[in-house]
C-alpha cells in the first residue's frame, strides 16, 4: 500500500480535483447532527464529528428506491448508476461496515443493485478520536487497512494519505504534486504519537466483548431480555441507523392509472412486529422480547459463526439513537453482568 | 404478465363525521386526480360528484367516524352491498380527535353542557339522526383494509388503494413514524428531551413534520406494535406528567389506545 503526504494548505486544491471525478458527499454538520450530504463549497465540510445518523449504507442500500418499473409492455429493471459518487470523511467503523455489507451482498449471490451502486462508489476514509460511546477499539475496528480507495489520517499540518485500491492510486496520479512520497522521519514520529494518543482515547473498553457470542449462548435464557422488551418500543432506529444493518422489504406499487407501477425495495428492521411473519399468518416473533433477543443473537453471535467478527463495529450509533438505552453496551453489560458471581470476576 | 380484469371495479367513497380532509386529498392528488376516475368505475362520490348511485360496490372507501344512529345504518347497509371495505383516515380508523371514550353517562353530561340544561336534543337533530359518542367504523362492521392519516397522504393511499381495483391484496406492514423519521435521516427529538410521539404512530407521513423540526403528534393514529407503558415512562422521563402524556397519547389514538391502557 502506498503512502503520501498531503500539506493541510493544498486540501482545498485537493478537493477540488476530488469533484471534477464525482459527485462529492462529506460529513455536514446539520443542528444537533452530523450528516453525509453533498458538498457544494468546503467550508459545509466538517470533519470534527463523531457519527453521522445513517452511515455510508445510506449510498449503498438507500432507504428505499426503486429496482423495477413494469406496464403493459413488460418489466424494466433499475440497475444503472450512472454517476459516481465520492464519499469523504468516512471513519473506520464504517469502512468496516461496507467491508461486512460487500460480504453480504457481493457474495455467492450478487446483488445487482447493490453491486452498481458499489462500483459507482469512491470511498476517503478520514482518521478520528473517539467519544464515550465508541466501542470500535472492543469489536476490533479501530483500525482499517482496506475497504477505502484513500484514507487521510490528520496530523497538526499535514495529511498522511493511505491509498486502498485502484481507484484510490488514479485518484493520488491525477492529484500529481499535490502529494508528496517525502515522509519524514518527523511525520513518522508525529503519526506514532497521534496513534497512542487515540488508543488512550478510548473510554468504552469492554474486555467481555471477544467472548460475547459465548456469553450469548450460555446464558441463552437470560431474563434480561425479558426485561428489555419491555422497555423497548418497537420503533426500529436501532437496525435502521446500525451501519450494518441491511434487511430490506419489496412491494410492488401501482400507480393511480392501474397500468403500470414501480417495485420499491425499502430498509426494513427485526424489531418491527410481522418481521418473521411467513406464509399462513405464522409469526415465529410476536412480540418484542423474542425480536429483540433475534437483532442481538444475530449480531453479536450469529455473524461470529459465520464470518468470525461481530455484526457490530462499535460505531456507537445505537448507544446514540435508542431512545430507551437499549443498545450494544447495555446488552451485552446485562447478559455479562448475569453470569458474573462478584463484581471482580466482571473487571 | 400481470394484467388486470377487462371490466373497471365499481367504487364508491363515503364520508362520516370528520373534516372531509381525506375526501378532499383524494382530489388533490393533483397528478394522480383524472387516473383516479378513470382507473374505476366511481359511482358514490358526494365531493366530487352531482350524481350518486349505489346498487353495491367492488371498493368502498369510508371516512369518519359513527356518531348519529342514522350514520350507523347507513354504515351497515355500505358494509352489506361493499365487497372490500377500507377505512380512509383516522377518524374512521381509530375514531380520531373527536373519540372521547364516553359511556353513555358521560356523553349525556356533555349533551347537557353543549345544549343546555334540560339535557334534550335539539329537533333539528332528527334531520341528522340521534347523537352517540363518536366510535371508529371497525366497532360496529368489518373492515377489509386501514388506511390512517390526518388527512391521508398520497403516497400511503395510493398503493393500497391501486392494489384493491386490481384486485390484488395490499401488504400489511405496519411500521412507526421513526422508520421513515430515519429513512429521511432525522434527529430525535427525545433523545433532546423534547416532546414526539413518533414510536407509538403509524407511519405512512413520510415524517412529514418532524423532517421540518416539528414534534409528531400522532396524527396518523396508532402503530400496531406500539409500547404504550414504555411511551409514557419516556414521556414522564422528559418532563410530562403521567395524566399530560396520556391526554397527548389519546388525542388522536383513540380507542386504540384506551384498550391498551386497560391491558386489552
Amino acid at each position: 500500500m502506498k503512502t503520501y503526504k498531503m500539506p493541510k494548505n493544498v486540501f482545498p486544491d485537493f478537493i477540488e480535483l476530488i469533484k471534477t471525478k464525482g459527485k462529492l458527499f462529506g460529513p455536514v454538520k446539520q443542528k444537533s447532527k452530523y450528516s453525509f450530504e453533498e458538498i457544494k463549497n468546503l467550508q459545509e465540510l466538517d470533519f470534527d464529528y463523531q457519527r453521522t445518523i445513517m452511515g455510508v449504507k445510506k449510498f449503498l442500500t438507500p432507504p428505499k428506491y426503486k429496482t423495477l418499473t413494469f406496464d403493459k409492455e413488460g418489466t424494466k429493471d433499475i440497475i444503472d448508476e450512472p454517476e459516481t459518487n465520492i464519499v469523504i470523511g468516512v471513519h473506520p467503523c464504517d469502512i468496516h461496515a461496507v467491508k461486512i455489507l460487500d460480504r453480504l451482498f457481493l457474495g455467492n449471490i450478487k446483488d445487482p443493485y447493490y453491486a452498481s451502486k458499489r462500483e459507482n462508489l469512491i470511498i476517503i476514509g478520514h482518521s478520528c478520536l473517539p467519544d464515550d460511546k465508541c466501542l470500535c477499539q472492543s469489536t476490533g475496528t479501530d483500525m482499517v487497512e482496506d475497504g477505502f480507495d484513500l484514507f487521510l489520517t490528520e496530523l497538526a499540518d499535514n495529511y498522511l494519505v493511505w491509498v486502498g485500491s485502484d481507484k484510490g492510486l488514479s485518484l493520488t496520479i491525477a492529484a500529481g504534486e499535490l502529494l508528496t512520497e517525502e515522509i519524514s522521519d518527523e511525520d513518522i514520529q508525529e503519526y506514532v504519537r497521534w496513534q497512542q494518543k487515540r488508543s488512550s482515547m478510548f473510554k468504552t473498553v469492554m474486555p467481555s466483548f471477544k467472548y460475547m457470542a459465548d456469553i450469548i449462548t450460555l446464558n441463552y435464557d437470560s431474563e434480561a431480555w425479558e426485561q428489555f422488551g419491555e422497555k423497548c418500543l418497537s420503533c426500529g432506529t436501532c437496525s435502521l441507523v446500525c451501519p450494518t444493518c441491511n434487511c430490506f422489504n419489496v412491494d410492488d406499487k401501482i400507480l393511480m392509472n392501474a397500468e403500470g407501477g414501480f417495485r420499491e425495495r425499502m430498509l426494513d428492521s427485526c424489531t418491527l412486529p410481522y418481521y418473521s411473519m411467513v406464509a399462513g399468518d405464522h409469526d415465529f416473533r410476536p412480540d418484542r422480547t423474542t425480536r429483540l433477543k433475534l437483532y442481538y443473537t444475530h449480531k453479536l453471535k450469529e455473524y461470529i459463526g459465520r464470518w468470525g467478527q461481530p455484526g457490530c463495529v462499535g460505531c456507537g450509533r445505537c448507544v446514540t439513537y435508542c431512545p430507551v438505552d437499549i443498545n450494544v453496551i447495555t446488552v451485552s453489560e446485562a447478559l455479562f453482568g448475569e453470569v458474573c458471581e462478584t463484581k471482580e470476576v466482571c473487571e | 404478465m400481470w394484467k388486470r380484469d377487462e371490466k373497471k371495479p365499481v367504487v364508491g367513497i363515503f364520508g362520516f363525521s370528520g373534516c372531509a380532509g381525506d375526501q378532499l386529498a383524494i382530489l388533490h392528488m393533483e397528478d394522480s386526480t383524472v387516473d383516479f376516475f378513470t382507473s374505476a368505475d366511481i359511482k358514490f362520490f358526494h365531493m366530487a360528484q352531482s350524481h350518486q348511485e349505489v346498487p353495491e360496490v367492488d371498493v368502498a372507501v369510508i371516512e369518519g367516524s359513527i356518531n348519529t344512529e342514522r350514520q350507523l345504518k347507513e354504515l351497515k347497509e355500505i358494509r352489506e352491498m361493499a365487497g372490500v371495505v377500507v377505512a380512509l383516515g383516522t377518524c374512521a380508523c381509530y375514531g380520531g380527535i373527536q373519540y372521547l371514550g364516553d359511556d353513555e353517562e358521560t356523553f349525556k353530561e356533555r349533551m347537557k353542557y353543549v345544549y343546555g340544561k334540560s339535557g334534550e336534543t335539539p329537533e333539528f337533530l332528527d334531520l341528522v339522526g340521534q347523537p352517540k359518542p363518536a366510535q371508529p367504523i371497525s366497532d360496529f362492521i368489518d373492515v377489509d383494509i386501514m388506511i390512517p392519516g390526518c388527512p391521508v397522504s398520497e403516497e400511503n393511499f395510493v398503493p393500497i388503494y391501486t392494489k384493491l381495483i386490481s384486485g390484488l391484496l395490499p401488504q400489511k406492514y405496519p411500521m412507526p413514524v421513526c422508520v421513515e423519521c430515519k429513512y429521511e435521516g432525522n434527529d430525535c427529538f427525545l433523545l433532546h428531551g423534547k416532546f414526539c410521539l413518533g414510536p407509538v404512530t403509524a407511519a405512512g407521513c413520510n415524517a412529514t413534520c418532524p423532517s421540518l423540526d416539528i414534534s409528531c403528534v400522532g396524527c396518523f393514529g396508532t402503530y400496531e406494535g406500539a409500547n404504550y407503558p414504555s411511551m409514557i415512562d419516556k414521556l414522564k422521563e422528559i418532563g410530562l406528567s403521567e395524566e399530560d402524556a396520556i391526554r397527548k397519547l389519546k388525542m388522536f389514538g383513540g380507542n386504540k389506545v384506551e384498550q391498551a391502557l386497560k391491558g386489552d
